[in-house]
């Protein structure tokens, strides 16, 4: 008989890639966007099912003993329980708010196959099995920079490219079974910490995210980033290991480009631009939470990825509703886009004052967890979390005045049903969870224990490895 | 629990889902394509604001009469955590309900002026989505008993404020004067959200009745008095910022752009006047720092100075109620800080009344006086640098944009090139240009 969670993941699984596979028909576009949309409300209910089923939570599919590594290669747990809900929500609501001229087959495919590896992502925790996954999205993300004709992709590859190979080298090196505290183990963090700071756009690796969402196609970039698979990466592989120095280095660096970032994105031209520097410091601020080695700090972390990503992935919608109405779009100028369009004003008004912690949102319940742990972690740099804050919302504000004040000339069309529709749902699930979070918070503490417990444990068997004998201490 | 209090709670709890509630019923019924009438606006906002005042009024009275104690009523636990769980807290006491009480009142009257004043506005929803959460906004400030609430109140006021601000957003000036004032406001948030933070970690709450009483600041160590003067130096910022007290009055006439009904609650009103309530609040931790005493006093008396001055030489009649209005914040900011608190409260409450009305008046008596809004140049010939001063806010704008914002933006600029460069694109300078599709 098949089991519970077998079904569950052929289902978890099957959905997008049928998707992918109805996207090489010759089945007519708005057909398959119709189907795209059922059969993602179709993945993301699926993905909830684990919330009320026991059976569901808890199970893990480990590798066979041939495979290197330890780490189960399919494993729903605390920290991932609400992460496959996570990706199918976004894609559900790539799908619906992405106007249709912008969402053809092949955007359709797109989306789907990113979903695929970001769902595979969450859902292991096996080093291998991880860098499959990475390295999946980012070649699919490559693929769809190919089909711009900017010149200025090239850079973005490249980052891609380091990125994935530095975190492949450190997954194939963490397989090995060394001593905790080893050279290799030591090593094998290092790149890991590495790939994923180049792919979170963290200082000095930054400068690519912002140029990607410049010179690319946004709808790829933002769906490939909102996701934050490097910071599942850091937290299942890196925080239960790494040296508290280690985290320390990263944790400071990460608020540094949180406070850069969110300055950055008040002097920018471009509109995607900013967009891009207000991702890199809303990410960077996750980072820093993993790293604080606080259990408050850590939890506000986890609150914080799931605003951000939610919060993050709506804004860039908005963004791609109104280019797709009036081109492109420069801060330096008044766009009037509030006339026609107010529902999508403050939608980005809400979504925004989100990632710059406005009470009343989800956003600052995480924010307010984070600080408090990394003010306990670091005294003084801590302190940078509100000011990055305070940037974020300057940035915001002046992105919706550009935006949405000032006389329009043309006459661009409404939002249509869909697209409200979805960016009603995502402003009511960023105020609701800002109202109730404590169900959200609480299951995020449980996976902060976890982490904190494997690190623990890491530290118990680090110690007993070094426990002298009597022929060392005589 | 006995029945008054029970009855107390019960009616702050209407009085702060009324604005709530309203905010709410206008968000959702713009959002359909054809928009709610005015009328239909004017009678919801009428019901909140008499249900507002109805139930702050029952419950002041219901505290008077049954004769309760000052206490803090938690609302709503509503962020459990293993750390502690976070409450909704709100105090009350006769200070409370009192302030309260006024701001209701005053903000009840200017929604009456309201409804006619933007008859057949094109933003006429939009106006009073935005009074309602000032309502909200001043009722959590009032009635704070946790730095959370006290947060979430303060943060909607700003919000509201540039919004209403840049309200004739068809035009450039307000839009820029608004983001200029949202900057100062999220800096002032930003010492608001030090100033938390900090009382936490040093007492290990965030409710307000027991930060503020001086029994628990004597429990604070010898090492608590760097610690007390710094929380009371972030406050000050906090209130400088929200009170456009010195370095900080440069924003103020630039709030003037806004609707005149929104220029009078906000800037002769309640908004300027949060920051002075707020340190009214503190005024134990400021008592128990010296340096943060003279801080305050200084702060004040420059504030007074500058404002009387600036007042004297405006040319239009908003300005110079809005810098006659900071004189005497200046002057009550003083009196909190010399431990006057009664003499302060109703000094402040008085001067919210007075404003209110000579923001709503102004309009109508220049009309009545056929005359131009005059020009201050009485001063003008006998002591011209006096008066370029004067004009000029005492250069706190200029100071402002010289040490801050130029530095702030020259680096960042200079980070900017640098990650073009890094991540293999040329400087870019003038409009954007783009070259790949959406």
């Amino acid at each position: 008989m098949i089991s519970v969670p077998v079904v569950w993941l052929a289902g978890v699984f099957g959905l997008p890639l049928a998707c992918v596979l109805l996207s090489r028909t010759r089945m007519d576009s708005g057909r398959l966007r119709v189907v795209a949309i059922v059969i993602a409300l179709l993945l993301t209910i699926i993905t909830t099912l684990p919330f009320f089923w026991a059976s569901l939570r808890g199970f893990h599919l480990h590798a066979p003993a041939f495979v290197p590594g330890s780490g189960a290669i399919l494993r729903l747990d605390e920290l991932s329980l609400v992460l496959p809900t996570l990706a199918a929500g976004m894609w559900l609501f790539t799908i619906v708010a992405t106007p249709r001229i912008v969402l053809g087959a092949d955007g359709l495919r797109f989306t789907a196959q990113s979903t695929v590896f970001t769902l595979a992502a969450f859902l292991t925790e096996h080093p291998l099995v991880l860098t499959v996954a990475w390295a999946g999205s980012a070649i699919a993300l490559r693929a769809s920079l190919m089909t711009t004709r900017s010149k200025k992709r090239h850079a973005a590859g490249k980052y891609l490219g380091v990125s994935t190979v530095l975190f492949a080298l450190g997954a194939i090196l963490i397989t090995r079974r060394t001593p905790h505290g080893s050279a290799v183990e030591l090593t094998a963090l290092g790149f890991l910490v590495a790939g994923a700071m180049i792919r979170k756009g963290i200082f000095p690796a930054h400068a690519w995210v912002p140029a990607l969402f410049e010179h690319g196609r946004l709808g790829p970039a933002i769906l490939f980033s909102s996701p934050q698979v490097g910071t599942y990466a850091i937290a299942v592989l890196v925080v239960p290991r790494a040296p508290a120095e280690l985290l320390r280095v990263v944790a400071i660096l990460s608020l540094l480009t949180g406070v850069y970032a969110a300055a950055q994105a008040i002097v920018q031209r471009s509109a995607r631009r900013a967009c891009g520097y207000l991702f890199v410091s809303q990410s960077a601020l996750v980072m820093a939470g993993l790293d604080c080695t606080s259990h408050e700090a850590l939890t506000g972390a986890l609150v914080l990825w799931l605003s951000s990503s939610i919060s993050f992935a709506g804004l860039g919608r908005c963004l791609l509703v109104l280019e797709a109405r009036r081109g492109e779009l420069d801060l330096g100028r008044h766009h009037g886009a509030y006339e026609r369009k107010p529902l999508l004003a403050g939608t980005f008004l809400v979504l925004g004052l989100c990632c710059s912690g406005f009470p009343g949102t989800l956003g600052f319940v995480g924010e307010e967890l984070l600080l408090g742990g990394a003010v306990a972690a670091f005294p003084w740099l801590g302190f940078l979390i509100v000011a990055s804050s305070a940037l974020t919302g300057i940035a915001v504000l002046r992105m919706y005045f550009a935006l949405f004040a000032g006389r329009s000339r043309e006459v661009p069309m409404a939002l249509r049903a869909t697209e409200a529709a979805g960016f009603v749902a995502i402003v009511a699930v960023v105020i609701l969870g800002g109202l109730i979070p404590s169900p959200l918070v609480r299951s995020r503490e449980s996976a902060a224990a976890r982490l904190f417990a494997e690190r623990m444990t890491s530290a118990g068997q680090a110690s007993h490895e070094s426990i002298p004998t009597r022929k060392d201490g005589d | 629990m006995n029945a008054p209090q029970r009855i107390v709670q019960i009616f702050l709890l209407i009085a702060l889902v009324s604005p709530a509630a309203l905010i709410v019923a206008l968000t959702i019924g713009s959002i359909p394509r054809r928009p709610l009438s005015e009328r239909a606006v004017a009678r919801m906002t009428s019901t909140s604001v008499v249900t507002l005042i109805a139930s702050l009024a029952l419950s002041l009275a219901a505290y008077i009469t049954t004769g309760l104690e000052p206490q803090t009523w938690t609302a709503r636990e509503w962020l459990t955590r293993s750390g502690g769980a976070l409450q909704l807290d709100l105090l009350v006491d006769g200070w409370s309900l009192t302030f309260a009480l006024v701001a209701a009142v005053i903000s009840g009257t200017v929604s009456v002026f309201s409804y006619r004043y933007l008859h057949l506005e094109k933003g006429f929803v939009r106006y009073f989505i935005l009074y309602a959460c000032f309502v909200l906004g001043v009722q959590l400030v009032a009635l704070a008993g946790s730095i959370e609430v006290l947060f979430a109140g303060w943060e909607l006021l700003g919000l509201s404020s540039s919004l209403l601000i840049a309200f004739f957003h068809e035009r450039r000036s307000p839009v820029t004067n608004a983001m200029r004032v949202f900057s100062i406001y999220r800096v002032s948030d930003a010492a608001m959200l030090v100033a938390a933070v900090l009382i936490h970690h040093r007492v290990g709450s965030g409710s307000l009745s027991t930060l503020f009483r001086a029994g628990k600041l004597a429990a604070i160590d010898d090492t608590g008095s760097m610690q007390l003067t710094a929380i009371a130096f972030f406050i000050l910022l906090a209130a400088a910022g929200k009170s456009a007290l010195v370095p900080f009055s440069g924003w103020l006439p630039r709030a003037m752009e806004g609707p005149t009904p929104s220029s009078a609650v906000y800037y002769g009103a309640l908004s300027v006047h949060a920051g002075c309530y707020l340190l009214w609040r503190a005024g134990p931790i400021i008592q128990g720092s010296v340096i943060a005493q003279a801080l305050v006093i200084m702060t004040g008396l420059a504030t007074a100075v500058l404002a009387a001055l600036a007042a004297r030489v405006q040319t239009n009649v908003k300005s110079a109620l809005s810098y006659a209005t900071l004189t005497q914040v200046g002057i009550i900011v003083v009196e909190i800080a010399l431990g006057f608190r009664t003499l302060a409260f109703i000094h402040l409450i008085g001067n919210a009344c007075v404003r209110l009305v000579q923001f709503l008046t102004a309009p109508n008596v220049l009309l009545d006086l056929h005359g131009f809004e005059g020009a201050g140049a009485r001063g003008r010939a006998r002591w011209p640098r006096l008066y370029a001063f004067a004009l000029q806010d005492g250069g706190l704008d200029v100071i402002l944009d010289t040490l801050v914002v130029r530095p702030f933006f020259a680096i960042v600029r200079a980070g900017q090139r640098l990650d073009e460069r890094l991540s293999g694109e040329r400087p870019v300078d003038g409009p954007v240009g783009r070259e790949t599709r959406p």
